[in-house]
């Protein structure tokens, strides 16, 4: 039997950049097949291609062994192919059925729209596959989780058979990517098969049967999780041997830096999203606050960093109290903050690179004389910084639009850790970005505290808090559940705590 | 291998990795030529947007002509010739009277006649003077664009200028023009700045969308100039007509023909130019601009910045508001001497058009007024020649404007390549972004 | 096909810039300009009823004549420029807005004759002949009309804007109907307006048919079952409302409403004449004789007695057959002086 789904030599050049450089692929009935690359090696690219949204500049695809050209989503569909993007293309208003059925929707006696028919089939798919999802709920009710299977649903009532999940797991907890996982075995189990696109090598070595890797375009080899582990995984990923512990040694914890007491903080619908943390971070530490998303951690650092107003309690800065001070105070205590939404808070996107990294210090000599620009002096800060922390842009002139997340994320780290600070905030530092950017976020945080500042990192990644952080805080619900020495956290601990269950 | 020197060979590598996914990324051509080509490409479409919209104009023309009509009715042929002797017609009337007639001025300058020259200038002189006033008001519209705020008050702020303008005109006697005149266009200029910046306040203490409330303001504006040029009114002239006094000479705008009453360009273009100038470095070239830009481009990354979003959004709408206001006092202190009740038709609207043609930059604000100046200026001359309706100006404007802002039509339209996410130029956030 | 089309337009363009059309009109025979006011040639109203004239007189007189519409306060001197370029002999221009212009180029162009509408000179300039028109005659039966058709004893009017070109109106109709009070005994009252307050009210525009059908119903909603509209176009609007209503009348102005806006006939009792062709062509005539001496500062006075202005016919059965001959009775009064029409004592009263 010939395979379900099979590429050949597809290559795909953009002006300047070859993309998709004769990449062969195949995946066999029932199987999940791992794309596993760094962001920008062309993972997207070519399952945009297999989807109808680009056409390729060469090569063949196979469907079932019969040779197919796909003009758009459309033909895709039509050929079984479904595709769960990173950003979900879900109506929010609208209930389960309602988004399943749009586009597609069955018509009852010329005029009526047949829910009851849509919904029914959706509970049949629903109980066949164990996705549990109510037919009748409101997306926007919905956890992030159930969201992504009611994507998937929209791809299974149309009757794909091959599923390609774009970064799944992106999004999740740890509990909602078991679950995923579940889910996509027991697709496999009944006959479909599944493309999956990771840059994380856990979950590809859990999930898949066969793996292949991408590194620039091309496809740089194709292995099983039996063959391979890890580290090997990463480096064929990155093209190099990579450290995945972060290497750190010893902290020497100083003087207190940020002194939180009694904090009480509203979120955006006038809740109490923080209600009466105290902790300390002293210079010399990296204190990581763990927890599930929405538990208060960014409102937490929005409030340390002025951005959010404080209801009561106090937070001092190096001696300083700095409660509800002005985000430019704050930044001019020395406090430097890398923000959990990159490209909402932390970048203009339309702005060059170099306007990127001054975006705090513009009007500061040698940035500014007076009220004028300097922009010699703001090329040459764009381009130390471009080369110190190794940010890949065609030029510093560069809009970030157009830069990769990594890199993105490599500008706001250079211009917030190049600046001499006693305290430093970062939140998901390294959320969505591959082995080597991550790699290198650690060390340059790591760095400033053997420089001797003060560092929160606040992450929903485990891994990344464990590896990173000399103690650890865990948030629930707003407060805090325990704090436990780097030393004495396991994932099993830490899991609890960040469920509310138990206090440590 | 040592990770420093993988890093830098990273960095030197001629194939550098780009890019979200590579597709982002363009062509490698030299900075210099990249950016040259990149501006001329941003050009395509605002051309194509003219010259489709004066074909839609001709075909305007042609079918609510009569005679064409009566030609086909005498065969195809001949309604064909009729059709194109009609667009001649009125188009040759269209460009001579924004342009001239170059033969024409050509001849006149060999002749050294003064009143054969001024004939045959006059048109460009026109042209110019129109595009004096909305050149302001473009710039006005387009400040606020940057800023991330929708100024649809350019109006209100034009009149409230205006008030100022022609009361600091004739009411301050005795002055020297050196004094008077700048005393006269700062005038304008703040009042229509303190226009401008009640609904920046209120946009920033409240939340409250500046759309509504420059609109709101808009109709406060009107009234107030109604209330004050009533006829009893207590800014009237006294002789029984809605229309204020007469400014002192001492307040007029230089002309350049000072004793030729129908050529009425003024200095006022020259400000025009300079202000554009003042804009462009304004936004580009101080800490102000870059604030500005970035309150606009992205709020939230402001005031992460440490920028004061409040702060930046009342001094852009002061000084988009001060920009109107010039508009009003140039063509008070420049064209008319005075102000009448009825005083603008739709400047602060037409502005917002140039700015949407003038992709917001001060310069592109300058070639889309300059376009609009020569349109109306056409259309002046085409009405008395080939009797075609002024509104076949408004006609052809509206669908430059419908062009520009759905450029889909244009491209597929002459089948071009869809163009990179980052030259779209994002002009204001949605509703309700506070 | 398309882009051939495409093609063959834009060659056409092409050619339209190269060959250049130059001016317009044959090159004999007496010219005459108009330049309208923003209101536009088809305004129904006076720019129309210029226009109106201009056409009579090139039918009757044999001359040529055209009109230059303006969108903005700044197009009135472009488009008498273009005029003074084409050699025309006489520029009429329309409404008190463009008087200082108007004074302008004729003080430049002594060669140029110029008429204004609605517009007189203080003093008078010897090459303007200015056209005004004592509407308050007209009016004055309207509202004499009007305090006969009412049923209700409140009748209304309304204007654009205060200037002493639309308040004449309503001054007529007040005293009209204060006559009418006087001979008949009745107490109508008039709505809108008050020669002893000196205030009335005022839509702000000539443009809003909105602001006409709301000042409109307001009226209606007060009591008043005939409304007059001083304000153009604005004036549609109040005729809706009218007509919406039913059992109202409305009273139009300028022009006859019945054959400028039929479709309101069945509400309209009658229309006050501001015959503005009728001194438009008065004037082309006397300027385009040919033993023509100039104006000499002349001005015209449009009244019942010249037919400048006038009451178009008063709707049937609306008023008892004896009130049409009382009004022709007091139209006979008014030209013999008998009665007072209200505008010259109310201007005294200021």
């Amino acid at each position: 039997m010939p395979p379900v789904l099979q590429l050949r030599g597809i290559t795909k050049r953009f002006p300047g950049v070859l993309a998709n450089d004769h990449i062969d692929l195949e995946l066999e009935e029932g199987q999940v097949l791992a794309l596993l690359g760094e962001n920008g090696a062309g993972k997207s690219t070519l399952m945009n291609i297999l989807y109808g949204l680009y056409h390729p500049d060469e090569g063949e695809i196979y469907i079932r062994g019969e040779k197919v050209s796909i003009h758009g989503p459309s033909d895709a569909i039509r050929l079984g192919i479904g595709m769960v993007h990173q950003h979900f293309m879900l109506v929010p208003v609208l209930t389960v059925t309602e988004n399943v059925m749009l586009g597609m929707e069955s018509i009852r006696n010329g005029m009526v729209l047949d829910r009851t028919k849509a919904s029914k089939r959706i509970r049949e798919i629903s109980d066949q596959y164990g996705l549990e999802v109510d037919p009748e709920a409101t997306v926007e009710d919905l956890p992030v989780g159930i969201q992504q299977r009611v994507e998937i649903i929209k791809l299974l009532y149309r009757n794909a058979d091959i599923l390609i999940l774009d970064e799944p797991t992106a999004v999740l907890t740890p509990q909602e990517v078991t679950g995923l996982i579940r889910v996509v075995r027991s697709l496999v189990a009944q006959g479909k098969s599944v493309v999956f696109i990771s840059h994380k090598l856990k979950e590809v070595l859990e999930l898949s049967d066969r793996i292949v890797v991408l590194r620039r375009g091309r496809s740089v080899g194709s292995t099983t999780p039996e063959e391979s582990d890890e580290r090997s995984l990463a480096s064929m990923m990155v093209g190099r041997d990579v450290i995945l512990e972060v290497p750190k040694g010893p902290a020497h914890p100083g003087d207190v830096v940020l002194d939180v007491q009694d904090l009480v903080v509203k979120g955006d619908q006038e809740k109490v999203a923080v209600s009466g943390i105290s902790f300390q971070v002293r210079g010399g530490e990296i204190v990581g606050a763990a927890g599930v998303q929405g538990n208060g951690q960014t409102e937490l650092v929005e409030a340390i960093t002025g951005l959010r107003p404080v209801e009561s309690g106090r937070v001092m800065i190096g001696g300083h109290d700095v409660t509800n001070a002005s985000p430019r105070a704050i930044t001019e205590f020395g406090t430097a903050h890398v923000p959990e939404d990159r490209q909402r808070d932390g970048l203009v996107l339309s702005y060059s690179v170099a306007h990127n990294v001054i975006l705090n210090t513009y009007y500061v000599p040698p940035f500014a004389r007076g009220p004028l620009m300097q922009e010699t002096a703001v090329a040459r800060q764009a381009d130390q910084l471009i080369a110190q922390f190794d940010v890949r842009t065609p030029s510093p002139q560069t809009p970030v639009a157009n830069l990769s997340g990594g890199n993105q994320q490599k500008v706001i780290v250079a211009r917030e850790l190049s600046r001499p600070v006693q305290l430093t905030l970062a939140s998901q530092p390294t959320r969505g970005l591959d082995v080597g950017s991550i790699e290198y976020i650690h060390a340059q945080l790591v760095k400033k505290r053997d420089e001797g500042a003060a560092v929160l990192v606040v992450s929903a990644e485990l891994d990344e808090v464990m590896a990173l952080a000399d103690r650890i805080l865990v948030m629930y619900e707003g407060r805090i559940m325990g704090t436990l020495d780097a030393t004495e956290a396991t994932r099993e601990r830490l899991g609890l705590l960040m469920a509310g269950v138990a206090t440590a | 291998m040592d990770r420093k020197t993988a890093a830098e060979s990273n960095v030197k590598a001629p194939e550098r990795a780009l890019g979200d996914e590579a597709d982002r990324v363009r062509g490698r051509l030299p900075r210099g030529r990249r950016r040259t080509r990149g501006r001329l490409r941003s050009l395509v479409i605002p051309f194509l947007a003219i010259v489709t919209a004066l074909i839609i104009g001709a075909l305007v023309i042609v079918f609510t002509d009569e005679t064409v009509y009566a030609a086909f009715g005498d065969g195809v042929g001949r309604g064909v010739a009729r059709a194109s002797s009609v667009i001649t017609r009125a188009y040759g009337a269209f460009f001579s009277g924004a342009l001239g007639n170059p033969v024409r001025i050509i001849t006149a300058l060999f002749s050294g006649q003064g009143t054969q020259i001024r004939r045959a200038i006059y048109p460009l002189t026109e042209t110019i003077r129109i595009s004096t006033p909305y050149i302001f008001a473009g710039l006005a519209v387009a400040l606020g664009f940057q800023g991330g705020l929708f100024n649809i008050g350019a109006e209100g702020q034009y009149f409230v200028a205006g008030l100022v303008t022609v009361f600091v005109g004739y009411a301050v006697t005795g002055l020297p023009g050196i004094i008077h005149l700048p005393l006269a266009l700062l005038a304008g200029a703040v009042g229509g700045g303190i226009w401008g910046a009640i609904p920046g306040l209120l946009k920033a203490k409240t939340g409250a969308h500046e759309v509504i409330n420059t609109i709101m303001m808009n109709y406060i504006a009107f009234r107030l100039a109604e209330f004050m040029l009533d006829a009893n009114g207590p800014m009237a002239r006294g002789d029984g007509r809605p229309v204020s006094p007469e400014i002192q000479p001492s307040a007029y705008l230089p002309q350049f023909f000072p004793n030729q009453i129908e050529i009425r360009v003024n200095t006022g273009f020259l400000l025009a130019l300079a202000v554009a100038v003042l804009v462009w470095w304004l936004l580009y070239k101080t800490t102000l601009g870059y604030e500005i830009r970035t309150v606009g481009a992205n709020p939230r990354a402001a005031r992460y910045a440490g920028m004061s979003v409040a702060r930046t959004v009342v001094i852009t709408m002061a000084l988009s508001g001060a920009l109107a206001g010039l508009s009003a006092s140039t063509d008070i202190l420049g064209v008319l001497h005075f102000m009448p009740n009825a005083f603008s038709s739709g400047y602060g609207f037409d502005a917002i058009a140039l700015a949407l043609l003038g992709k917001s930059h001060p310069f592109g604000v300058v070639l889309a007024s300059l376009l609009f100046g020569a349109l109306r200026a056409g259309a002046q001359n085409m009405q008395g020649i080939a009797q075609v309706p002024v509104d076949l100006t408004s006609i052809v404007q509206g669908l430059i404007i419908v062009f520009i802002a759905a450029p889909e039509i244009i491209r597929k339209l002459y089948r071009l390549r869809q163009p990179v996410a980052s030259d779209e130029l994002v002009t204001v956030r949605g509703w309700g972004g506070a | 096909m398309r882009k051939r089309v495409s093609i063959g337009l834009v060659a056409i363009l092409l050619a339209s810039l190269v060959l250049n059309a130059c001016g317009g009109g044959a090159a004999s025979g007496y010219k005459v300009g108009m330049v309208t006011d923003m209101g536009g040639v088809d305004d129904k109203s006076f720019n129309a009823s210029g226009w109106k004239g201009i056409e009579d007189a090139i039918k009757e007189l044999g001359i040529e004549g055209s009109y230059l519409e303006s969108q903005q306060q700044t197009d009135y001197a472009t488009n008498i420029t273009q005029y003074v370029n084409q050699g025309t002999n006489l520029i009429i221009t329309v409404g008190y807005m463009l008087a200082d212009d108007t004074a302008n180029f004729a003080k430049a162009n002594p060669d140029i004759n110029f008429a204004i509408v609605d517009f007189a000179y203080d003093p008078p300039i010897d090459n303007v002949r200015a056209l005004t028109f004592a509407t308050d005659q007209a009016s004055f039966l309207a509202g004499y009309a009007a305090a006969a058709a009412t049923k209700t004893g409140k009748v209304a009017c309304f204007g654009g804007i205060n200037i002493p070109s639309v308040s004449i109106f309503m001054v007529g109709y007040e005293a009209g109907v204060k006559y009418y009070n006087a001979q008949h005994g009745t107490d109508v009252q008039v709505l809108g307006w008050s020669t002893a307050a000196n205030n009335g009210v005022f839509v702000g525009n000539f443009e809003s048919t909105d602001d006409g059908r709301r000042t409109g119903e307001e009226f209606l909603a007060e009591g008043a079952d005939v409304i007059m509209a001083v304000a153009g176009p604005v004036g549609q609007g109040t005729a809706e409302a009218v007509q919406v209503a039913g059992n109202a009348w409305f009273i139009g102005v300028d022009q006859d409403w019945t054959l400028t806006a039929p479709k309101y006939t069945d509400v309209i009792l009658t229309s006050v004449l501001k015959n503005i062709d009728v001194a438009v062509f008065d004037t082309i005539k006397l300027a385009s004789a040919k033993d023509f001496a100039g104006f000499g500062g002349e001005s015209y006075v449009g009244t019942l007695a010249n037919d400048g202005v006038g009451l178009a016919d008063v709707a049937d059965g609306a008023i008892p057959s004896e009130i049409v001959d009382e009004l022709e009775d007091v139209r006979k009064g008014i030209i013999d002086g008998t009665i007072d029409s209200g505008w010259e004592t109310y201007l005294s009263g200021l």
